[in-house]
Protein backbone atom coordinates (compact mmCIF):
# COMPACT_ATOMS: atom_id res chain seq x y z
CA UNK A 1 0.00 0.00 0.00
CA UNK A 2 1.14 3.71 -1.15
CA UNK A 3 0.04 6.56 1.50
CA UNK A 4 0.71 9.96 1.15
CA UNK A 5 0.35 12.06 3.79
CA UNK A 6 -0.09 16.04 3.20
CA UNK A 7 2.80 16.43 0.80
CA UNK A 8 3.51 19.94 -0.74
CA UNK A 9 6.91 20.93 -2.66
CA UNK A 10 7.29 23.99 -4.08
CA UNK A 11 10.17 24.55 -6.77
CA UNK A 12 12.27 27.67 -6.70
CA UNK A 13 13.38 29.02 -10.62
CA UNK A 14 16.98 29.08 -11.46
CA UNK A 15 17.12 32.78 -12.53
CA UNK A 16 15.39 34.06 -8.96
CA UNK A 17 11.71 34.70 -8.77
CA UNK A 18 8.50 33.28 -6.35
CA UNK A 19 9.02 29.73 -5.92
CA UNK A 20 6.45 27.74 -7.98
CA UNK A 21 4.14 25.66 -5.69
CA UNK A 22 3.75 22.46 -7.83
CA UNK A 23 2.13 20.64 -4.66
CA UNK A 24 0.16 21.43 -1.78
CA UNK A 25 -0.99 19.27 0.45
CA UNK A 26 -1.38 16.63 -1.35
CA UNK A 27 -3.01 13.01 0.93
CA UNK A 28 -3.82 10.00 -1.08
CA UNK A 29 -3.87 6.29 -0.44
CA UNK A 30 -3.10 3.61 -3.19
CA UNK A 31 -4.60 0.30 -1.85
CA UNK A 32 -2.44 -2.49 -2.80
CA UNK A 33 -2.65 -4.26 -6.00
CA UNK A 34 -4.72 -1.50 -7.05
CA UNK A 35 -4.64 0.11 -10.56
CA UNK A 36 -4.96 3.83 -9.67
CA UNK A 37 -5.24 6.55 -12.66
CA UNK A 38 -3.96 9.80 -11.60
CA UNK A 39 -5.21 12.82 -13.95
CA UNK A 40 -5.46 16.16 -14.49
CA UNK A 41 -4.05 18.69 -16.22
CA UNK A 42 -0.47 19.32 -17.88
CA UNK A 43 1.70 20.99 -14.36
CA UNK A 44 -0.63 19.74 -12.07
CA UNK A 45 1.94 17.94 -10.34
CA UNK A 46 1.32 14.79 -11.36
CA UNK A 47 4.71 13.69 -12.67
CA UNK A 48 6.30 15.27 -9.81
CA UNK A 49 4.22 12.84 -6.87
CA UNK A 50 4.96 9.77 -9.42
CA UNK A 51 9.02 10.85 -8.71
CA UNK A 52 8.10 11.21 -4.92
CA UNK A 53 6.66 8.25 -4.92
CA UNK A 54 10.24 6.93 -6.03
CA UNK A 55 12.35 8.93 -4.08
CA UNK A 56 13.56 10.32 -6.74
CA UNK A 57 12.44 14.08 -5.80
CA UNK A 58 12.14 14.96 -1.78
CA UNK A 59 8.90 16.89 -0.44
CA UNK A 60 9.11 20.01 1.14
CA UNK A 61 6.85 18.68 3.45
CA UNK A 62 4.63 15.38 4.58
CA UNK A 63 5.98 11.80 4.17
CA UNK A 64 5.08 8.45 1.53
CA UNK A 65 4.71 5.74 3.16
CA UNK A 66 5.55 2.71 1.12
CA UNK A 67 4.52 -0.64 2.46
CA UNK A 68 4.81 1.40 5.72
CA UNK A 69 8.86 2.57 5.37
CA UNK A 70 8.78 6.54 4.58
CA UNK A 71 10.66 7.22 1.43
CA UNK A 72 11.29 10.73 1.95
CA UNK A 73 13.14 9.99 5.46
CA UNK A 74 15.11 7.36 3.79
CA UNK A 75 18.82 7.59 3.39
CA UNK A 76 19.99 6.92 -0.20
CA UNK A 77 21.13 3.24 0.99
CA UNK A 78 17.80 2.67 2.28
CA UNK A 79 16.39 4.20 -1.06
CA UNK A 80 18.40 1.63 -3.08
CA UNK A 81 16.85 -1.32 -1.36
CA UNK A 82 13.40 0.11 -1.23
CA UNK A 83 13.69 0.53 -5.15
CA UNK A 84 13.80 -2.86 -5.86
CA UNK A 85 10.38 -3.37 -4.92
CA UNK A 86 9.22 -0.61 -7.95
CA UNK A 87 9.25 -0.72 -11.77
CA UNK A 88 8.85 2.61 -13.35
CA UNK A 89 8.26 4.06 -16.73
CA UNK A 90 9.27 7.91 -17.35
CA UNK A 91 7.72 9.93 -19.36
CA UNK A 92 10.34 10.55 -21.73
CA UNK A 93 10.85 6.84 -21.56
CA UNK A 94 14.59 7.26 -20.15
CA UNK A 95 15.62 4.41 -22.43
CA UNK A 96 19.61 4.11 -22.30
CA UNK A 97 20.75 4.88 -25.99
CA UNK A 98 23.97 3.45 -25.88
CA UNK A 99 22.41 0.16 -25.30
CA UNK A 100 20.45 -2.30 -27.62
CA UNK A 101 16.70 -2.53 -27.17
CA UNK A 102 17.50 -6.03 -25.75
CA UNK A 103 20.16 -5.18 -23.79
CA UNK A 104 17.54 -2.01 -21.81
CA UNK A 105 15.21 -4.98 -21.19
CA UNK A 106 17.55 -7.24 -20.00
CA UNK A 107 19.53 -4.19 -18.08
CA UNK A 108 17.99 -4.94 -14.36
CA UNK A 109 17.68 -8.48 -14.42
CA UNK A 110 21.73 -8.94 -15.00
CA UNK A 111 22.21 -6.44 -12.94
CA UNK A 112 20.07 -7.11 -9.59
CA UNK A 113 19.52 -11.03 -10.03
CA UNK A 114 21.68 -14.29 -9.97
CA UNK A 115 19.14 -15.48 -13.32
CA UNK A 116 22.03 -17.07 -15.88
CA UNK A 117 22.17 -15.46 -19.18
CA UNK A 118 19.73 -18.02 -21.26
CA UNK A 119 16.99 -17.57 -18.54
CA UNK A 120 17.22 -13.74 -18.61
CA UNK A 121 17.34 -13.59 -22.91
CA UNK A 122 14.15 -15.95 -22.79
CA UNK A 123 12.53 -13.28 -20.36
CA UNK A 124 13.65 -10.57 -22.63
CA UNK A 125 11.78 -12.68 -25.79
CA UNK A 126 9.33 -13.31 -23.46
CA UNK A 127 8.69 -9.32 -22.71
CA UNK A 128 9.43 -8.56 -26.38
CA UNK A 129 6.45 -10.85 -27.84
CA UNK A 130 4.42 -8.99 -25.08
CA UNK A 131 4.44 -5.53 -26.47
CA UNK A 132 4.30 -7.27 -30.17
CA UNK A 133 8.28 -5.86 -30.82
CA UNK A 134 9.80 -9.18 -31.56
CA UNK A 135 12.86 -9.01 -33.74
CA UNK A 136 13.48 -5.39 -32.30
CA UNK A 137 16.31 -6.69 -29.71
CA UNK A 138 19.10 -5.65 -31.80
CA UNK A 139 18.19 -2.22 -32.75
CA UNK A 140 19.08 1.05 -30.92
CA UNK A 141 17.02 3.21 -29.18
CA UNK A 142 17.49 5.84 -31.84
CA UNK A 143 16.03 3.47 -34.67
CA UNK A 144 12.49 3.26 -32.91
CA UNK A 145 9.57 5.23 -33.66
CA UNK A 146 7.84 7.01 -30.55
CA UNK A 147 5.88 4.19 -29.44
CA UNK A 148 7.76 1.50 -30.53
CA UNK A 149 10.47 3.27 -27.42
CA UNK A 150 7.08 3.59 -25.40
CA UNK A 151 6.70 -0.17 -25.57
CA UNK A 152 10.48 -0.91 -25.27
CA UNK A 153 10.18 1.20 -21.55
CA UNK A 154 7.15 -0.78 -20.57
CA UNK A 155 8.82 -3.73 -21.21
CA UNK A 156 11.60 -2.94 -18.92
CA UNK A 157 9.63 -1.52 -16.02
CA UNK A 158 7.54 -4.27 -15.68
CA UNK A 159 10.68 -7.47 -16.56
CA UNK A 160 11.55 -7.74 -13.00
CA UNK A 161 7.68 -8.16 -11.72
CA UNK A 162 8.07 -5.35 -9.41
CA UNK A 163 5.38 -5.37 -6.87
CA UNK A 164 4.88 -1.73 -7.45
CA UNK A 165 4.64 -0.53 -11.06
CA UNK A 166 4.68 3.34 -12.01
CA UNK A 167 3.61 4.68 -15.70
CA UNK A 168 4.02 7.92 -16.71
CA UNK A 169 1.83 8.35 -19.90
CA UNK A 170 2.08 5.19 -20.82
CA UNK A 171 0.28 5.94 -24.03
CA UNK A 172 1.56 9.34 -25.23
CA UNK A 173 2.28 9.38 -28.53
CA UNK A 174 1.08 6.29 -29.88
CA UNK A 175 -2.28 5.59 -32.47
CA UNK A 176 -5.43 4.86 -30.91
CA UNK A 177 -5.18 0.74 -31.60
CA UNK A 178 -1.74 0.90 -30.30
CA UNK A 179 -2.88 2.70 -27.37
CA UNK A 180 -5.59 0.71 -26.64
CA UNK A 181 -3.46 -2.33 -27.09
CA UNK A 182 -0.44 -0.50 -24.50
CA UNK A 183 -3.62 -0.17 -21.63
CA UNK A 184 -4.90 -3.33 -22.13
CA UNK A 185 -1.53 -5.23 -21.79
CA UNK A 186 -0.75 -3.27 -18.64
CA UNK A 187 -4.49 -3.99 -16.97
CA UNK A 188 -3.60 -8.09 -17.61
CA UNK A 189 -0.32 -7.41 -16.78
CA UNK A 190 -1.25 -5.78 -13.24
CA UNK A 191 -4.23 -8.75 -12.94
CA UNK A 192 -1.93 -11.23 -13.64
CA UNK A 193 0.56 -10.00 -10.95
CA UNK A 194 -1.41 -8.43 -8.82
CA UNK A 195 1.02 -5.09 -8.41
CA UNK A 196 -0.09 -2.08 -7.35
CA UNK A 197 0.12 0.05 -10.36
CA UNK A 198 -0.13 3.96 -10.18
CA UNK A 199 -0.82 5.06 -14.20
CA UNK A 200 -0.70 9.16 -14.99
CA UNK A 201 -2.27 9.20 -18.49
CA UNK A 202 -3.66 12.34 -20.28
CA UNK A 203 -5.51 9.74 -22.91
CA UNK A 204 -8.85 9.03 -20.35
CA UNK A 205 -10.86 7.67 -22.88
CA UNK A 206 -8.80 4.61 -22.31
CA UNK A 207 -7.52 5.12 -18.93
CA UNK A 208 -11.08 4.81 -17.60
CA UNK A 209 -11.62 1.26 -19.16
CA UNK A 210 -8.88 -0.01 -16.77
CA UNK A 211 -8.64 1.66 -13.71
CA UNK A 212 -10.28 0.80 -10.91
CA UNK A 213 -9.64 4.21 -8.71
CA UNK A 214 -8.87 7.65 -10.15
CA UNK A 215 -7.11 10.72 -8.69
CA UNK A 216 -7.65 13.71 -9.92
CA UNK A 217 -5.07 16.55 -9.71
CA UNK A 218 -5.52 20.67 -10.14
CA UNK A 219 -3.02 22.74 -9.65
CA UNK A 220 -0.81 20.80 -6.67
CA UNK A 221 -4.05 20.01 -5.44
CA UNK A 222 -6.00 16.29 -5.45
CA UNK A 223 -9.92 17.96 -5.82
CA UNK A 224 -10.95 14.01 -6.08
CA UNK A 225 -10.04 10.79 -5.32
CA UNK A 226 -12.39 7.72 -6.01
CA UNK A 227 -13.75 4.88 -7.74
CA UNK A 228 -13.67 4.99 -11.71
CA UNK A 229 -17.90 4.94 -12.24
CA UNK A 230 -17.65 8.05 -9.36
CA UNK A 231 -15.06 9.72 -11.45
CA UNK A 232 -17.02 9.06 -14.72
CA UNK A 233 -20.59 10.06 -12.38
CA UNK A 234 -18.58 12.90 -10.54
CA UNK A 235 -20.81 16.01 -10.41
CA UNK A 236 -17.70 18.43 -9.39
CA UNK A 237 -17.60 20.44 -12.23
CA UNK A 238 -13.70 20.55 -12.57
CA UNK A 239 -13.66 16.51 -12.84
CA UNK A 240 -16.63 16.11 -14.30
CA UNK A 241 -15.18 18.92 -16.85
CA UNK A 242 -11.91 17.33 -17.42
CA UNK A 243 -13.29 13.68 -17.74
CA UNK A 244 -15.96 14.46 -20.61
CA UNK A 245 -13.66 16.76 -22.01
CA UNK A 246 -16.13 19.50 -21.98
CA UNK A 247 -14.95 23.12 -23.34
CA UNK A 248 -17.32 25.09 -21.16
CA UNK A 249 -16.15 25.07 -17.50
CA UNK A 250 -13.81 26.00 -14.88
CA UNK A 251 -10.83 24.51 -15.84
CA UNK B 1 12.93 61.21 -9.61
CA UNK B 2 16.54 61.71 -10.88
CA UNK B 3 17.54 61.28 -7.31
CA UNK B 4 15.69 58.43 -6.88
CA UNK B 5 17.54 56.36 -9.07
CA UNK B 6 20.83 57.01 -8.43
CA UNK B 7 20.41 56.41 -4.40
CA UNK B 8 19.45 52.74 -3.66
CA UNK B 9 18.98 54.32 -0.12
CA UNK B 10 15.97 55.97 -1.23
CA UNK B 11 14.35 52.97 -2.59
CA UNK B 12 15.42 53.23 -6.32
CA UNK B 13 17.15 51.21 -9.03
CA UNK B 14 20.70 49.68 -7.45
CA UNK B 15 23.40 52.01 -8.91
CA UNK B 16 26.12 50.37 -10.99
CA UNK B 17 28.41 49.88 -7.95
CA UNK B 18 26.14 47.96 -6.20
CA UNK B 19 25.41 45.71 -9.28
CA UNK B 20 28.95 45.53 -10.06
CA UNK B 21 29.78 44.41 -6.61
CA UNK B 22 26.54 42.00 -6.78
CA UNK B 23 28.08 40.52 -9.84
CA UNK B 24 31.42 40.05 -8.18
CA UNK B 25 29.46 37.91 -5.33
CA UNK B 26 28.00 35.92 -7.48
CA UNK B 27 30.95 35.46 -9.47
CA UNK B 28 32.63 33.99 -6.26
CA UNK B 29 29.10 32.28 -4.69
CA UNK B 30 29.36 30.25 -7.81
CA UNK B 31 32.96 29.39 -7.82
CA UNK B 32 32.45 28.24 -4.32
CA UNK B 33 29.35 26.24 -5.35
CA UNK B 34 31.41 24.20 -8.26
CA UNK B 35 34.68 23.45 -5.52
CA UNK B 36 32.12 22.47 -3.01
CA UNK B 37 30.36 20.66 -5.82
CA UNK B 38 33.45 18.71 -7.31
CA UNK B 39 34.83 18.12 -4.17
CA UNK B 40 31.70 16.08 -2.77
CA UNK B 41 31.59 14.35 -6.12
CA UNK B 42 35.52 13.61 -5.77
CA UNK B 43 34.57 12.27 -2.02
CA UNK B 44 31.61 10.02 -3.33
CA UNK B 45 33.93 8.71 -6.38
CA UNK B 46 36.49 7.90 -3.65
CA UNK B 47 34.42 5.81 -1.65
CA UNK B 48 33.24 3.73 -4.35
CA UNK B 49 36.83 3.54 -5.89
CA UNK B 50 37.78 2.10 -2.36
CA UNK B 51 35.32 0.01 -1.77
CA UNK B 52 35.57 -1.38 -5.22
CA UNK B 53 32.39 -0.62 -6.15
CA UNK B 54 33.20 0.26 -9.48
CA UNK B 55 31.49 -1.37 -12.34
CA UNK B 56 34.45 -3.23 -14.55
CA UNK B 57 32.20 -3.63 -18.11
CA UNK B 58 31.97 -0.06 -17.88
CA UNK B 59 35.48 0.89 -17.11
CA UNK B 60 36.72 -1.78 -19.83
CA UNK B 61 34.24 0.34 -22.14
CA UNK B 62 35.03 3.59 -21.12
CA UNK B 63 38.84 2.85 -21.47
CA UNK B 64 38.58 1.86 -24.77
CA UNK B 65 36.26 4.62 -25.86
CA UNK B 66 38.41 7.20 -24.49
CA UNK B 67 42.39 5.68 -24.63
CA UNK B 68 42.28 3.60 -27.78
CA UNK B 69 40.11 5.82 -29.89
CA UNK B 70 42.59 8.98 -28.77
CA UNK B 71 45.57 7.39 -30.18
CA UNK B 72 45.35 9.02 -33.53
CA UNK B 73 45.08 12.46 -32.01
CA UNK B 74 47.51 12.31 -29.88
CA UNK B 75 50.02 10.15 -32.35
CA UNK B 76 49.35 13.36 -34.68
CA UNK B 77 50.06 15.60 -31.84
CA UNK B 78 53.15 13.92 -30.37
CA UNK B 79 54.65 13.91 -33.25
CA UNK B 80 54.63 17.51 -34.88
CA UNK B 81 55.23 18.39 -30.80
CA UNK B 82 58.29 16.83 -31.02
CA UNK B 83 58.95 18.33 -34.33
CA UNK B 84 58.43 21.71 -33.49
CA UNK B 85 60.72 21.77 -30.77
CA UNK B 86 63.96 20.73 -32.68
CA UNK B 87 62.32 23.53 -35.41
CA UNK B 88 62.52 26.55 -32.47
CA UNK B 89 66.33 25.25 -31.15
CA UNK B 90 67.50 25.03 -34.57
CA UNK B 91 69.20 28.06 -34.93
CA UNK B 92 70.45 28.06 -31.43
CA UNK B 93 72.09 24.10 -32.30
CA UNK B 94 73.53 25.60 -35.44
CA UNK B 95 74.88 28.89 -34.54
CA UNK B 96 77.01 26.93 -31.29
CA UNK B 97 77.03 23.89 -33.37
CA UNK B 98 75.56 21.79 -30.19
CA UNK B 99 74.08 19.32 -31.77
CA UNK B 100 74.87 16.86 -29.24
CA UNK B 101 72.73 18.59 -27.06
CA UNK B 102 69.76 18.42 -28.94
CA UNK B 103 68.38 15.14 -27.33
CA UNK B 104 68.71 17.16 -23.92
CA UNK B 105 67.20 20.74 -25.15
CA UNK B 106 64.07 18.55 -26.35
CA UNK B 107 63.44 15.88 -24.30
CA UNK B 108 63.91 17.96 -21.29
CA UNK B 109 60.93 20.79 -22.56
CA UNK B 110 58.80 17.93 -24.15
CA UNK B 111 59.10 15.39 -21.04
CA UNK B 112 57.92 18.05 -18.21
CA UNK B 113 56.07 20.20 -19.88
CA UNK B 114 54.81 19.99 -22.71
CA UNK B 115 54.27 16.63 -23.86
CA UNK B 116 51.95 16.64 -20.65
CA UNK B 117 50.62 19.86 -21.22
CA UNK B 118 49.43 19.17 -25.11
CA UNK B 119 48.18 15.62 -24.21
CA UNK B 120 46.34 17.01 -21.24
CA UNK B 121 44.28 19.72 -23.87
CA UNK B 122 43.90 17.58 -26.45
CA UNK B 123 41.60 14.98 -24.44
CA UNK B 124 40.19 17.73 -22.72
CA UNK B 125 38.30 18.46 -25.90
CA UNK B 126 37.72 14.47 -26.91
CA UNK B 127 37.29 12.72 -23.95
CA UNK B 128 36.16 15.61 -21.08
CA UNK B 129 33.64 17.19 -23.75
CA UNK B 130 32.30 14.02 -24.99
CA UNK B 131 32.18 12.52 -21.57
CA UNK B 132 29.92 16.12 -20.22
CA UNK B 133 28.01 15.48 -23.21
CA UNK B 134 26.82 12.41 -22.74
CA UNK B 135 25.99 12.44 -19.21
CA UNK B 136 24.52 16.02 -19.50
CA UNK B 137 21.57 13.63 -22.19
CA UNK B 138 21.63 11.31 -19.73
CA UNK B 139 20.36 14.45 -17.18
CA UNK B 140 17.77 15.37 -18.96
CA UNK B 141 16.32 12.60 -20.69
CA UNK B 142 15.97 11.06 -17.16
CA UNK B 143 18.31 7.85 -17.61
CA UNK B 144 20.15 8.45 -14.60
CA UNK B 145 16.41 8.86 -12.76
CA UNK B 146 15.83 5.57 -14.45
CA UNK B 147 19.39 3.79 -13.42
CA UNK B 148 18.25 5.12 -9.67
CA UNK B 149 14.96 3.52 -10.07
CA UNK B 150 16.34 0.48 -10.67
CA UNK B 151 18.28 0.30 -8.02
CA UNK B 152 21.78 0.95 -9.45
CA UNK B 153 24.08 3.65 -7.64
CA UNK B 154 25.07 5.87 -10.85
CA UNK B 155 28.21 7.05 -9.08
CA UNK B 156 29.65 3.09 -8.78
CA UNK B 157 27.71 2.04 -12.38
CA UNK B 158 28.29 5.31 -14.80
CA UNK B 159 30.78 7.97 -12.79
CA UNK B 160 33.56 6.07 -11.24
CA UNK B 161 34.12 3.49 -14.27
CA UNK B 162 34.98 6.90 -16.21
CA UNK B 163 36.37 8.93 -13.72
CA UNK B 164 39.04 6.43 -13.50
CA UNK B 165 39.38 5.74 -17.21
CA UNK B 166 39.91 9.82 -17.70
CA UNK B 167 42.89 9.41 -15.09
CA UNK B 168 44.40 6.48 -16.77
CA UNK B 169 43.36 7.54 -20.84
CA UNK B 170 45.91 10.48 -19.62
CA UNK B 171 48.76 9.24 -18.02
CA UNK B 172 48.78 6.54 -20.92
CA UNK B 173 48.30 8.79 -23.40
CA UNK B 174 51.38 10.94 -21.79
CA UNK B 175 53.31 8.31 -21.86
CA UNK B 176 52.54 7.70 -25.11
CA UNK B 177 53.03 10.98 -26.30
CA UNK B 178 56.36 10.91 -24.30
CA UNK B 179 58.23 8.58 -26.67
CA UNK B 180 56.60 9.77 -29.92
CA UNK B 181 57.71 13.28 -29.37
CA UNK B 182 60.88 12.22 -28.70
CA UNK B 183 60.80 10.02 -32.02
CA UNK B 184 59.58 12.94 -33.91
CA UNK B 185 61.96 15.34 -32.78
CA UNK B 186 64.62 12.46 -33.68
CA UNK B 187 64.09 12.11 -36.82
CA UNK B 188 63.02 16.15 -37.28
CA UNK B 189 66.59 16.82 -36.44
CA UNK B 190 67.86 14.39 -38.72
CA UNK B 191 66.10 15.87 -41.65
CA UNK B 192 66.71 19.35 -40.64
CA UNK B 193 70.09 19.73 -38.75
CA UNK B 194 71.67 16.46 -40.05
CA UNK B 195 71.65 15.01 -36.26
CA UNK B 196 71.91 11.56 -36.34
CA UNK B 197 68.99 9.80 -34.13
CA UNK B 198 72.34 8.01 -32.17
CA UNK B 199 73.66 11.38 -31.45
CA UNK B 200 69.73 12.35 -30.43
CA UNK B 201 69.42 9.39 -28.20
CA UNK B 202 73.66 9.60 -26.74
CA UNK B 203 72.29 13.70 -25.77
CA UNK B 204 68.73 12.11 -24.03
CA UNK B 205 71.55 9.45 -22.18
CA UNK B 206 73.98 11.47 -21.23
CA UNK B 207 73.05 12.38 -17.72
CA UNK B 208 71.35 15.54 -18.25
CA UNK B 209 67.48 13.85 -18.44
CA UNK B 210 66.74 11.35 -15.48
CA UNK B 211 64.08 9.04 -14.45
CA UNK B 212 62.89 12.50 -12.44
CA UNK B 213 62.16 14.37 -15.39
CA UNK B 214 59.69 11.70 -16.95
CA UNK B 215 58.30 11.34 -13.48
CA UNK B 216 57.58 14.89 -12.99
CA UNK B 217 55.84 14.86 -16.54
CA UNK B 218 53.69 11.75 -15.54
CA UNK B 219 53.09 13.31 -12.42
CA UNK B 220 51.23 16.20 -14.16
CA UNK B 221 49.19 14.06 -16.59
CA UNK B 222 47.81 12.52 -13.22
CA UNK B 223 47.30 16.25 -11.86
CA UNK B 224 45.47 16.83 -14.83
CA UNK B 225 43.27 14.03 -15.35
CA UNK B 226 42.40 14.35 -11.93
CA UNK B 227 40.82 17.81 -12.56
CA UNK B 228 39.66 17.21 -16.15
CA UNK B 229 37.58 13.79 -14.75
CA UNK B 230 36.40 15.58 -12.19
CA UNK B 231 34.86 18.88 -14.04
CA UNK B 232 33.67 16.77 -16.98
CA UNK B 233 31.94 14.47 -14.80
CA UNK B 234 30.82 17.31 -12.40
CA UNK B 235 29.04 19.44 -15.10
CA UNK B 236 27.35 16.48 -16.65
CA UNK B 237 25.61 15.74 -13.94
CA UNK B 238 24.56 19.19 -13.16
CA UNK B 239 23.22 20.25 -16.46
CA UNK B 240 19.66 21.15 -16.85
CA UNK B 241 17.48 23.00 -18.99
CA UNK B 242 17.52 20.55 -22.15
CA UNK B 243 19.48 20.35 -24.73
CA UNK B 244 21.04 24.22 -24.51
CA UNK B 245 21.63 22.71 -20.71
CA UNK B 246 23.88 19.94 -22.34
CA UNK B 247 25.65 23.00 -24.38
CA UNK B 248 26.78 25.05 -21.30
CA UNK B 249 27.72 22.00 -19.60
CA UNK B 250 30.45 21.43 -22.25
CA UNK B 251 31.19 24.82 -22.55
CA UNK B 252 32.14 24.77 -18.55
CA UNK B 253 34.25 21.66 -18.37
CA UNK B 254 36.49 23.08 -21.30
CA UNK B 255 37.12 26.40 -19.77
CA UNK B 256 37.02 24.51 -16.32
CA UNK B 257 39.94 22.19 -17.35
CA UNK B 258 42.11 23.86 -19.57
CA UNK B 259 42.13 26.91 -16.77
CA UNK B 260 42.73 24.11 -13.93
CA UNK B 261 45.29 22.09 -16.11
CA UNK B 262 47.28 25.93 -16.55
CA UNK B 263 46.95 26.27 -12.82
CA UNK B 264 47.75 23.85 -11.31
CA UNK B 265 50.83 23.05 -14.27
CA UNK B 266 51.87 26.50 -12.58
CA UNK B 267 51.32 24.68 -8.73
CA UNK B 268 53.00 21.47 -9.40
CA UNK B 269 55.82 22.89 -11.73
CA UNK B 270 56.66 25.22 -8.56
CA UNK B 271 56.32 22.49 -5.85
CA UNK B 272 58.63 20.41 -7.58
CA UNK B 273 60.90 23.51 -8.83
CA UNK B 274 60.34 23.03 -12.32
Amino acid sequence: MISIQSVSKAFRPAGGGPPNQVLEGVSLDVPASCLYGLIGPGASGKSVLLKMIVGLLKPDAGSILVDGADVTQASELDLQKMRLKFGMLFQNNALFDHMTVGDNIAFPLRRLTDLPEDQIKSRVMERLAHVALTGFEGRLPAGLSGGQKKRVGVARATITKAPIVLYDEPAAGLDPVTSQKIFELLREEQRASGATVIMVSSDLDRLLTVTDRVGMMYRGRLIFDGTTHEAKTSTEPRVRQFVHGLTEGPL
Amino acid sequence: MAAQTTNPSKGGEPGAFAAFLASIGGGFLSAAQTTGGMTILLARILSRVLRIKVDGRELWKNLYKMAVKSLPIVVVTALFTGAIMVIQAATIVKRYGAEGLLGWGAGFGTLREIAPLLTALMISGRVGANNTAELGTMVVTEQLDALRVLAIDPISFLIAPRFIAIVSTLFMMTLFADALALLGAAYTGQALLGVSPTTFYNGLTAGLLGFGDVANGLLKSVVFGLVMALASCYFGLSTSGGAPGVGRAVNATVVTSAAGVFVLDYLVSFALGG
